[in-house]
């Protein structure tokens, strides 16, 4: 730096002191108590001591509800507060596991919960199904030199944005018997119909609600990906003459197979959760047609009468599991990816 | 096979013109090398041949074949990227494969060329191999290796040595070159780099801001530059250029006064210089003896680079500077005066548009 400018400071030199010395005083102030506290604790014992806001806050809203439920699960009784309910043992997971035959939710004890298992299971088999390839779709569209790419990314992704309830509301607003998809409908001689009252309507609408609600993100993710991919090699392919669907089978796919893979545990985990825009679009009708697991377990637990948190912790441990199952599948894929990248 | 004719070739993006009318005649077999600096349109040129690149007017032909309208991978040519574009999720050999299984080709043809392009290239030991686990070398092996299993009319190089160090470079240069000889197909090498320019190519086709500016060998552009462009590109460290006006023109003679006030008689061939005239001399740093001769120069020694086998000379005259490559080794001190003779160097002359001067020194 000239002389010149040490006594005329620019305006990002003027910005950086005025960040700088307020820093620079809280530094000064804790530099000895800190020194002290290290001399104490040693290296190790700092690290701790850095980690130890984050671990409290996790400890308190996650760790501790997550024992706390695993408790009420070898409880009975419709008491709220532990000290007042008693000890059952394995009973509220003998309850949901006591069927006359598995394949039939009817013959067992709690037959909403095998029928909220056989909702969700169908629920994230057809949404993730039609979903990924939706956004695949999308993505290889948008993909291309499209005119205004930016305006339709962003319209795929806007959804994404809305709020769960809102989204429920709107789609309750379209399917409903004086709704908009009647009145589009009516001109073409459809009689007004209550889409939301019917069995596999309903069941159709929340899979594709929810579709609705986060292709856009899935689709960003996907794009990414095949952004991502090398122009160069699409333009070797069309030295080599590759037809287009061999490129997509041959080049495209396995490229992106990283991304879709990742893509595809999330929406497994996403579904398998599925609440909050089908519960405000459905509430779980017509009769259990659309009743999910997570609604079956606030319901269990909070609403019925005699409401039953024990088995409802039950439910949400067994839910918990199978969630774990996918996190450590993407876990695990996570890494194989990272290794493949390394090695390129 | 393997001729490719381009006729004013124009090529834009959008409202940038990028070619301006190329003109170019590619005999079978020739190793035609494409230089010019960064943004001149050297990729562009050879992507609108390969066919990745729709030209937006002019006429393209191989062997005779308008293929205006031709897909790339119809035109018979094949291509060898910077980044060599090999598909990372495929071995080697899969690499090698997949144009050959595009064309639904026997099974047994392909794994013969296979074997053939990989026993010429040395890549047999990685064939199971993926792009990942090569080294760059081994990799731009295989990029080749791919463009030679088609038995294509034409290579087409778009900077193929950029990614090596240089040692390697230099080794798979020569190793280019071979292999030119021994399959007798057409190359199209893009390059900015003068050497390898220089060692690889039967014609060199120097480009700037999409305008052909020279074509020919490389000892023709070396030797007789038709534009101060081409002379300062071609040679390195590149040639000298003084300002200089003529002082006494006479038919076949003249005196040129340099910016130093010192005076140069040159014989000026067939060329009448116009008395009074600008022009500018160029000599090249490796022409320029030491001593004093019938035609010398005085200069003012700035700088000395030693490289051992020749010594660099950065010196001035009358503000311009001049540059000397002197075989061997020599001890000068920075502001010292040298005598430079012009004697055994060829000179050329550059008139005010830079346009070659044909002078006979
Ligand atoms: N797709 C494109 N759209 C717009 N301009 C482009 C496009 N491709 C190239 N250009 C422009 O065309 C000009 C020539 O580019 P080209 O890649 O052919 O240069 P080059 O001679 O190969 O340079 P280099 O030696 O750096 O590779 C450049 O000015 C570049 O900005
Ligand atoms: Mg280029």
């Amino acid at each position: 730096m000239t002389v010149s400018n040490a006594d005329k400071p620019t305006l990002p030199e003027r910005l950086g002191t005025i960040v700088k010395t307020p820093v620079g005083v809280v530094m000064g102030l804790i530099d000895a108590p800190m020194r002290a506290l290290q001399r104490l604790t040693g290296l190790s014992g700092m690290a701790l001591f850095f980690l130890a806001p984050n671990m409290l806050i996790f400890g308190i809203f996650v760790l501790l509800p997550l024992g706390i439920n695993v408790v009420y699960s070898v409880t009975g009784g419709s008491a709220l507060f532990l000290p007042e309910r008693t000890y059952v043992g394995g009973d509220q997971y003998a309850r949901l596991f006591d069927c006359g035959n598995y394949l039939d939710a009817l013959t067992c004890q709690e037959d909403a919960f095998w029928t909220a298992v056989g909702n969700t299971f169908w629920f994230v088999v057809l949404q993730v199904t039609f979903m990924i390839l939706a956004a695949l779709v999308t993505a290889l569209i948008l993909n291309r030199n499209l005119a205004a790419r930016s305006f339709w990314r962003a319209v795929f992704f806007f959804p994404v944005l809305l709020s769960p309830v809102v989204v429920g509301l709107i789609w309750r607003w379209i399917l409903q018997r004086q709704g908009l998809l009647n009145f589009i409908l009516y001109p073409f001689g459809m009689e007004p119909y209550n889409w939301l009252t019917d069995r596999d309507w309903s069941f159709m609408a929340a899979v594709g609600v929810s579709l609705w609600a986060h292709m856009g993100f899935y689709t960003l993710i996907l794009l990414a990906g095949l952004q991502a991919i090398p122009k160069d090699l699409y333009e070797a392919a069309a030295m080599d003459g590759t037809r287009p669907g061999r490129v997509f089978w041959r080049i495209t796919l396995p490229l992106l197979a990283p991304n879709l893979i990742v893509v595809i545990v999330l929406a497994l985990i996403r579904a398998v959760q599925v609440f909050d825009e089908v519960y405000i679009l459905t509430g779980g009708g017509p009769g259990t047609s659309t009743l999910f697991l997570t609604q079956y377990i606030y319901e269990t637990g909070f609403v019925s009468q005699p409401r039953n948190p024990g088995l409802a912790a039950a439910a949400s441990i067994l839910m918990g599991l199978v969630l774990v199952v996918l996190t450590l599948l993407q876990l695990g894929l996570g890494k194989r990816g990272e290794n493949k990248g390394k090695r390129r | 096979m393997g001729q490719i004719k381009l006729s004013n070739v124009k090529k834009s993006f959008g409202a940038i013109d990028v070619l301006h009318g190329i003109d170019l005649d590619i005999r079978d077999g020739e190793l035609v090398v494409f230089v010019g600096p960064s943004g001149c349109g050297k990729s562009t040129l050879l992507r609108a041949i390969a066919g990745l690149e729709k030209i937006t007017s002019g006429d393209i032909e191989i062997d005779g074949r308008n293929v205006n309208s031709v897909t790339a991978a119809d035109r018979g040519l094949a291509m060898v990227f910077q980044s060599y574009a090999l598909y990372p999720h495929m071995s080697v050999r899969q690499n090698l494969a997949f144009g050959l299984e595009n064309a639904r080709m026997p099974k047994a043809e392909i794994d013969k060329r296979i074997m053939e392009a990989a026993r010429m290239l040395e890549i047999e030991p990685y064939l199971k191999r993926r792009p990942g686990q090569l080294s760059g070398g081994q990799r731009q092996r295989v990029a080749i290796g791919r463009a030679i299993v088609r038995s294509p009319v034409g290579f087409l190089l778009d900077e193929p040595l950029s990614n090596l160090d240089a040692e390697l470079r230099v080794s798979t240069r020569a190793e280019l070159a071979a292999l030119h000889a021994r399959l007798k197909a057409t190359m199209i090498y893009v390059t900015h780099d003068q050497v390898e320019a220089m060692t690889l190519a039967d014609r060199i086709v120097v480009l700037r801001s999409g305008r052909i500016e020279q074509v020919g060998t490389p000892l023709e552009l070396y030797n007789t530059p038709g534009n101060r462009f081409v002379a300062g590109f071609i040679g390195a460290p590149h040639m000298n250029f003084l300002q200089a006006a003529v002082e006494n023109a006479r038919p076949g003679h003249a005196v040129l006064s340099l910016p130093d006030g010192s005076r140069l008689e040159v014989d000026a061939g067939r060329q009448v210089l116009q008395q009074g005239a600008a022009l500018t001399l160029g000599v090249r740093p490796q022409h320029l003896t030491l001593g004093k001769g019938n035609r010398s120069l005085r200069a003012t020694v700035r700088m000395i680079e030693a490289l051992g086998s020749e010594t660099v000379l950065h010196t001035e005259l009358g503000g311009q500077k001049l540059l000397v490559v002197l075989p061997g080794q020599h001890r000068f001190s920075p502001g010292s005066e040298i005598d430079l003779s012009l004697d055994a160097a060829p000179l050329h002359f550059f008139d005010e548009k830079g346009l070659r001067l044909e002078t006979s020194v």
